[in-house]
C-alpha cells in the first residue's frame, strides 16, 4: 500500500494536470502536453522547468529530421510523489466520507 | 496546506487526475473508422480471390495489403512520436490476451468459415468468409477498444480506489 504524503509541489492545479498526465505515459511530445491542457508554451515550460528541478521530471530534446521535438517523463522519484499525492488526497476525501467516483 | 484542504477540494483534485488520465488513454485507443478500413480491404481481398483471376489478384491484393499495413503502420508509430503509454503496467497480461485472442478469434472465423464454405461448394465462399470476418472486426473492434480502455484505467497510477 502506499504512504500517503500530500505533496505540495505536485498539488497546484497545473503541475497536478502536468503529473497526471505524464503518470499515465511513458512520455509525451511537449505538444500532446500542451495540447491536452490548453496551456502556452512558456507556460508549460516553465512548470516542465520547476518540475525536472525537483527531479520528478525528465526532459528529452531531440531532433527528428531537422526538427527540434521535446518530450517529457516522469522519473521514478516523481511517480512516487504523485502515488502519495493521490493517496493523502484520498485519505482527506475518506475521512469525510464524500464518495469519489473512480475517474 | 495538506491541513488547510477541504474533502471537497480533494475530491476535485483527485476528479481531475482521473480526467487527465483518462484523456492520455483515450488518445492512444484506435478510431472507430480504422476497423471499417481493414474489414473493408479484407472483403476485396476475399472478392479478389473469389474472381479467380490472376490481373485482379495481382491488382487488388498489394493494393489492400498496402493499404491494411500502411494504415496500421502510421496509426502505430504516428501515435508513439507523440506520446507512449506504459503499456505493460496499464494493459496488463488481460490487455494483451484481450488483443491477441480478438486477433485470432478473427482470423479464425474467416478462414474456418472460407474453407467450410469450399469444402461445401459454396459460390463465393472467400467473399462471404471476409465480409462476415469484416462485420466481426466492425462491431468488436470498438468492444475491444472498450474493454482496453476499462482495463487501462483500472491499471492506471493512481486512480481513485
Amino acid at each position: 500500500m502506499t504512504a500517503a504524503r500530500f505533496d505540495e509541489l505536485i498539488h497546484p492545479p497545473t503541475r497536478l494536470a502536468i503529473v497526471s498526465l505524464l503518470a499515465a505515459v511513458e512520455w509525451a511530445d511537449f505538444k500532446v502536453i500542451r495540447d491536452q491542457l490548453g496551456l502556452s508554451d512558456s507556460a508549460l515550460s516553465k512548470q516542465l522547468s520547476t518540475l525536472e528541478q525537483a527531479e520528478y521530471v525528465q526532459i528529452r530534446k531531440a531532433f527528428v529530421g531537422k526538427r527540434p521535438r521535446t518530450s517529457a517523463r516522469l522519473t521514478g522519484t516523481g511517480l512516487a510523489a504523485f502515488q502519495q499525492h493521490v493517496a493523502a488526497l484520498q485519505q482527506i476525501v475518506g475521512r469525510s466520507g464524500v464518495t469519489v467516483l473512480p475517474g | 496546506m495538506n491541513n488547510q484542504l477541504r474533502p471537497d477540494e480533494a475530491a476535485a483534485a483527485l476528479a481531475e487526475i482521473g480526467q487527465q488520465q483518462e484523456k492520455a488513454i483515450e488518445a492512444v485507443l484506435v478510431p472507430v473508422w480504422y476497423w471499417w478500413v481493414v474489414a473493408a480491404g479484407m472483403v476485396a481481398i476475399g472478392a479478389a480471390v473469389d474472381t479467380h483471376s490472376a490481373a485482379v489478384l495481382a491488382v487488388v491484393i498489394p493494393i489492400a495489403v498496402l493499404v491494411i499495413a500502411g494504415l496500421t503502420a502510421a496509426m502505430i508509430f504516428g501515435t508513439y512520436r507523440r506520446v507512449r503509454v506504459r503499456d505493460r503496467e496499464l494493459l496488463g497480461d488481460r490487455g494483451a490476451l484481450a488483443i491477441v485472442g480478438f486477433t485470432w478469434l478473427i482470423v479464425g472465423l474467416t478462414l474456418g468459415l472460407a474453407f467450410g464454405l469450399r469444402a461445401a461448394g459454396a459460390a463465393w465462399p472467400a467473399t462471404i468468409a471476409t465480409v462476415a470476418g469484416g462485420a466481426a472486426l466492425v462491431a468488436g473492434g470498438p468492444l475491444l477498444m472498450r474493454a482496453l480502455r476499462r482495463i487501462m484505467l483500472g491499471n492506471r497510477a493512481g486512480r481513485a480506489r
